[in-house]
């Protein structure tokens, strides 16, 4: 069961620093871009929205119709 | 025509400063409620739906339809995006969502949902109750119309 829990553990790592990035970059005091604005960065060409939307729905597929 | 521009309320000439609750703020707070009810509605009817059926895959395909329309044809006023991105702040999300995806990929090649859950597995369990699957439901589709904003 361990080595579930180190799972679990390195997961919410994970998350939690996730989290800290966005909040660091909504604080506006270092150089850290929010989610949104690294992602809308990305998506400026067609083919960056194309491939963030295509993300977008297969993280929908993924978790709500399978 | 002289007599519009004098403001009721003050006698001056100018402009007449509208009251408030006027019509107009009325209705794209009536048109945000409509379109709110509605997507939680069907947040709520997509998420009674059983796994690996038609109706859970229509649901899902049909907002991503109704989005990539609204992006193509009829597409909202859009963020501006930064002019450039900070490498170094930028790779600290790099190197967050590379280990996310290493501890992704060691769950998946371990094959052991006991021993080494993926994501999947742990978040599945959490949206099995079917108000919180509707409501992560009603997150993604409004992640998704964050997304055509940008």
């Amino acid at each position: 069961m361990a080595t579930r829990v180190i799972t679990i553990i390195g997961f919410a790592c994970v998350i939690t620093a996730l989290s800290g990035l966005e909040i660091a970059g909504r604080r506006r005091t270092n150089r850290v871009p929010t989610l949104g604005e690294w992602l809308g960065y990305l998506m400026r060409g067609r083919a960056g929205r194309a491939g963030v939307l295509l993300g977008w729905l297969w993280l929908g597929w993924h978790y709500f119709a399978r | 025509m002289a007599a519009e521009d004098i403001s009721p309320t003050s006698g001056r000439l100018g402009r007449a400063r509208p009251p408030l609750g006027l019509p107009g703020r009325r209705g794209r707070l009536a048109g945000t409620l409509v379109i709110g009810t509605g997507l939680a509605v069907y947040s709520w009817m997509a998420a009674s739906t059983a796994p690996f059926t038609r109706s859970a895959l229509v649901s899902v395909l049909l907002p991503g339809a109704v989005l990539a329309a609204i992006a193509i044809w009829r597409p909202p006023a859009r963020i501006c995006p930064p002019d450039e991105l900070d490498v170094a702040g930028f790779s600290y999300w790099a190197i967050s969502l590379a280990a996310l995806f290493e501890w992704e990929a060691s769950a998946f090649r371990d094959d052991s949902h006991t021993w080494h859950p993926s994501l999947t597995d742990l978040i599945n369990p959490l949206i099995t109750p079917h108000p919180l699957k509707s409501a992560a439901f009603l997150l993604w589709l409004l992640a998704g119309w964050a997304l055509v904003r940008r």
